[in-house]
């Protein structure tokens, strides 16, 4: 750095911009601050370009794909002998709807006076920031920082992504055709959601999770209709399964797999993808010239403002502890914002909730009932299955349920959650019923609409009460 | 570990000066123990520990100044295990003291918001008790099955701030100001004679302190003169062209600024102190001026530093600058301090004469009263001039009454005159 050159000065400058960097930004535009928004990539991170969107692109179309099998058993026959998919053509459609959300938040950024740059930036002191534009160097004056450079996949030392052959989440997004096998490694959500959706496109899948089952951080109960549906996708899964090498031989993958099952086994597929988890972009950043510490997973450990040890310096979204969702991102990202601009914001929610797009959809909030006895509550419980909702035949998605827990004494909500088509949406009654410390009457008392699938959670409720219309109350 | 920063214990108090610490780095402390004396503008405050436990790391010296806000010492806590008398760490947090911009003692260690334990009140309500900086954790509800309501909240606050009231007795210099209303609610019992009790604090605690200390020191003289403003202002208004090109708004004040410093230059005692501890005249070669300004919070004297350095444009610019910043209480201490000699515009506002009191520890203050076209006699005949009057207070300790006048007359000169002021000025 030179001596006495000229810093650009402003209120708060906002490193990434993802979902939780680019609300922070907007909502200190409204808040009346000068904003700088620094992205080295594109606008939306990695949620827009190469997660969250473009995954349920993906899945959509594996869904309407699979769905086309079933169509016979309500009449139509597509005149066609043999249903294709053009990848290409997807490929483009997925472009689109980036690239419209691009649009989007640009536009945002600013008509609330955003200014948005275009570079890597690090931390120079507590207080400046220098940003690298196609060997450019602008250095920047804050008041305050919003550190937001979320996370990249993680990759263990011995297993190369090469983009071609083994792919991470973010290159299996760009594939110009469907595989004919892929293994997956890590049976966590990423690794579920496109397995899955592969599955539907015609790829032949295997998953390879080192836990005794797939989606271990979710309750058992919900995880075995996905397993099932698995099985009828003709993915092969195996459990407590560690890969050890991998290795491309002759345009194949081969990898190394061992279990306490089946010893030791070679899986070769056309195509292998990495998603074991994620780790925080908290390296390149200059962190320790502002002082910023972070914990021995790398990353920012962050009190109910978002401030990290230097209290001028924010964090939110995948950098911090907690689950690397983008929901929890913006959430911070306003937080931090609002409690700059001097209101009397905090995350002070334990709610955060949880959606996985896989057949069916999972969603959830609050505890589970696991979790729920070991906090020491006594637990009451209703389910609801949609195979008893008229809705759900009716749509052919009759998969799945709907679980309430409650508090046995006050009968207060501690979680719900499901398992079924559209669970994703239909997740919001229960972060409100939650967030309102509602009680299960609260539910089990309010008119759903008929015919809909969030009638299951009225059920649900009222079978924690012991008087569901639809079911047997036992 | 926790951080101590500097609260904002006036209002609105952008920095303070250390004036002094009270203990030193690995003394062992108890939670309310007096830390550090910090001065600031308006109020001089003793901090305490916010808990108990060794001090870390002092990060400032004495006669530093430090913005609010900013970690001036750390204190590591007695024990990790250490468990208060009242279950929650949260509420040893003083009052007034939001965690926000203007925190105070943070816990640095964040607690996982699971941990932290759920409440049981909607979004809405727990905004509104860190609103009304009410530990939630510690509030007992009402609602259906426990549930925090936001009448909780308001009864919660009212029994609180009794209680803490009281205990914060002992230290009135930091107490909060009582709700008006209720004072007049409970002085309704008194029939018609209606009292309000206000906690003098802030700015009027800091001027009724400065001038007892200055009438009770020096012994004030009042010499009073009148000025024939004509040519100034034929002056000031054929300048006006250029100076509305050059976007300034041109007053008399600057033209009395510049008189004034030429004045202090040949009268050295009225730019000077008396030391009465070392019983030594202090004669300052330096000429900052002080322009008493008023504020909605009360009179405050922003300084013109090394007025005789500056151009007229400079002043008018620069004065108009302090008055706003002033108005809108965004000065540092730096621009109110360090005056040597002060003039109090009171003309705008009208009156005849005043016995201005000293800005302590200086010699003079000059009031400039209300200008207007009055009968005088010039040459043995009824004219009508502008006029103005001007009231200089002095210590008579240090300056004779002859010195004063002499001292006023060659304002006068300079002002009535004002081509002289041009040729006379540096």
């Amino acid at each position: 750095m030179v001596v006495g050159e000229v810093a650009v000065e402003t209120d708060v400058i906002i490193i990434g911009g993802g979902p939780g960097g680019y609300a922070a930004a907007i909502r200190l535009g409204q808040l009346g601050k000068s904003v700088v928004l620094v992205e080295k990539d594109k606008l939306g991170g990695v949620c827009l370009n190469r997660g969250c969107i473009p995954s349920k692109a993906l899945i959509h179309t594996a869904d309407q794909f699979h769905r086309l099998n079933d169509l016979g058993k309500m009449g139509i026959r597509l005149s066609q002998e043999r249903t294709t998919m053009d990848f290409k053509i997807w490929q483009d459609w997925k472009e689109g709807i980036i690239s419209q959300l691009n649009q989007g938040i640009a536009h945002l950024c600013k008509e609330n006076g955003v200014t948005v740059v275009k570079g890597q930036a690090t931390f120079l002191s507590d207080d400046r920031i220098g940003v690298e534009t196609d060997g450019d160097f602008e250095t920047y004056k804050f008041e305050q920082a919003i550190i937001a450079t979320g996370s990249r996949p993680f990759v263990p030392s011995f297993i190369k992504v090469d983009g071609e052959y083994i792919l991470d989440s973010t290159t299996s997004l760009q594939l110009q055709e469907v595989p004919s096998s892929l293994s997956i490694i890590g049976g966590g959500y990423i690794g579920i959601e496109l397995g899955m959706a592969f599955a539907k496109l015609g790829a032949k899948v295997t998953i390879i999770e080192m836990a005794d089952r797939i989606l271990p951080q979710v309750a058992e109960n919900l995880v075995k209709e996905v397993s099932r549906n698995a099985k009828k996708l003709g993915m092969i899964i195996k459990t407590s399964a560690k890969v050890e090498k991998a290795s491309v031989v002759d345009g194949q993958v081969h990898l190394h797999v061992s279990s306490e099952k089946h010893g030791a086994e070679v899986v070769v597929s056309e195509k292998a993808m990495v998603t074991i988890g994620r780790i925080p972009n908290t390296e390149e950043i200059g962190l320790s010239r502002a002082g910023v510490t972070v914990d021995e997973k790398g990353h920012i450990v962050v009190d109910m403002e978002c401030r990290t040890n230097v209290p001028h310096i924010f964090a939110i979204g995948d950098i911090t502890p907690g689950p690397a969702l983008a929901h929890r991102a913006s959430k911070q990202g306003i937080v931090a914002a609002e409690v700059i601009g001097g209101l009397p914001s905090a995350m002070d929610s334990a709610f955060v909730p949880y959606v996985i797009f896989s057949e069916p959809q999972i969603a959830g909030v609050g505890l589970s009932r696991e979790e729920a006895e070991q906090q020491g509550y006594g637990v009451k419980s209703g389910k609801f299955p949609f195979s008893a909702n008229g809705r759900a035949l009716a749509t052919n998605e009759t998969e799945g349920f709907a679980e309430v827990i409650v508090d046995a004494k006050s009968h207060i909500l501690l979680g719900m959650h499901m398992v079924g088509a559209d669970a994703s949406n239909l997740i919001g009654e229960g972060i409100l019923a939650l967030e309102l410390s509602a009680r299960v009457e609260d539910i089990a008392l309010s008119m759903h609409p008929h015919p809909t699938l969030t009638e299951g959670w009225m059920e649900a409720a009222e079978a924690v009460l012991g008087h569901a219309i639809h079911i047997v109350n036992k | 570990m926790i951080e101590f920063k500097l609260p904002d214990v006036g209002e609105g108090m952008h920095e303070g000066e250390i004036i002094q610490w009270l203990i030193k780095e690995g003394d062992a402390v108890a939670q309310d123990q007096p830390i550090v004396e910090v001065q600031t503008d308006k109020v001089n405050a003793e901090l305490t520990a916010p808990t108990t436990g060794v001090v870390k790391k002092i990060l400032f010296s004495e006669g530093d100044i430090v913005e609010v806000g900013t970690t001036i010492f750390t204190i590591q806590e007695e024990n990790e295990m250490y468990v208060p008398e009242n279950d929650s760490m949260e509420e040893d947090i003083p009052d007034g003291q939001s965690g926000n911009v203007k925190g105070m003692a943070e816990h640095i260690t964040s607690k996982p918001v699971f941990e932290a334990g759920r409440v049981l009140a909607t979004p809405f309500v727990r905004q509104m008790a860190r609103e009304m900086k009410v530990d939630i954790q510690q509030v007992k509800g009402s609602g259906p099955a426990g549930r925090i309501i936001e009448s909780d909240l308001q009864k919660f606050k009212e029994n609180n701030s009794i209680t803490r009231e009281n205990a914060h007795h002992k230290d009135d210099r930091i107490l909060q100001e009582k709700d008006p209303m209720k004072n007049a609610d409970q002085a309704k019992g008194t029939e018609n004679e209606w009292e309000e009790r206000i906690l003098l604090k802030g700015i009027r605690k800091k001027i009724a302190e400065h001038m007892v200390k200055s009438v009770s020191t020096i012994p004030h003289v009042t010499h009073v003169d009148e000025l024939e403003m004509d040519r100034l202002k034929e002056l000031k208004d054929q300048l006006k062209a250029y100076s509305d090109d050059k976007d300034i708004k041109l007053t008399f004040l600057p033209f009395f600024v510049k008189a004034i410093v030429i004045a202090l230059k040949e009268f050295k005692t009225l730019n000077a102190s008396i030391d009465e501890k070392t019983n030594e005249i202090i004669l300052k070669n330096y000429y900052h001026i002080g322009i008493a300004t008023n504020t909605n919070e009360g009179l405050i004297v922003p300084v013109i530093k090394h007025a005789d350095q500056k151009t007229i444009f400079q002043l008018a610019d620069e004065i108009r600058q302090l008055a706003t910043q002033a108005r809108e209480g965004k000065l540092s201490i730096n621009q109110i301090t360090g005056s040597t000699f002060t003039i109090s515009n009171v003309g705008p506002i009208g009156g005849m004469h005043a016995t201005p009191i000293i800005n302590y520890p200086e010699a003079a203050i000059l009031a400039l009263h209300k200008m207007e076209p009055r009968m005088v006699v010039r040459d043995l005949e009824g004219v009508i001039r502008l006029m103005m009057n001007m009231s200089l207070s002095f210590d008579h300790r240090l300056i004779d009454g002859v010195t004063a006048v002499h001292f006023t007359n060659r304002i006068k000169e300079l002002l009535e005159n004002p081509i002289r002021l041009v040729v006379e000025m540096r």
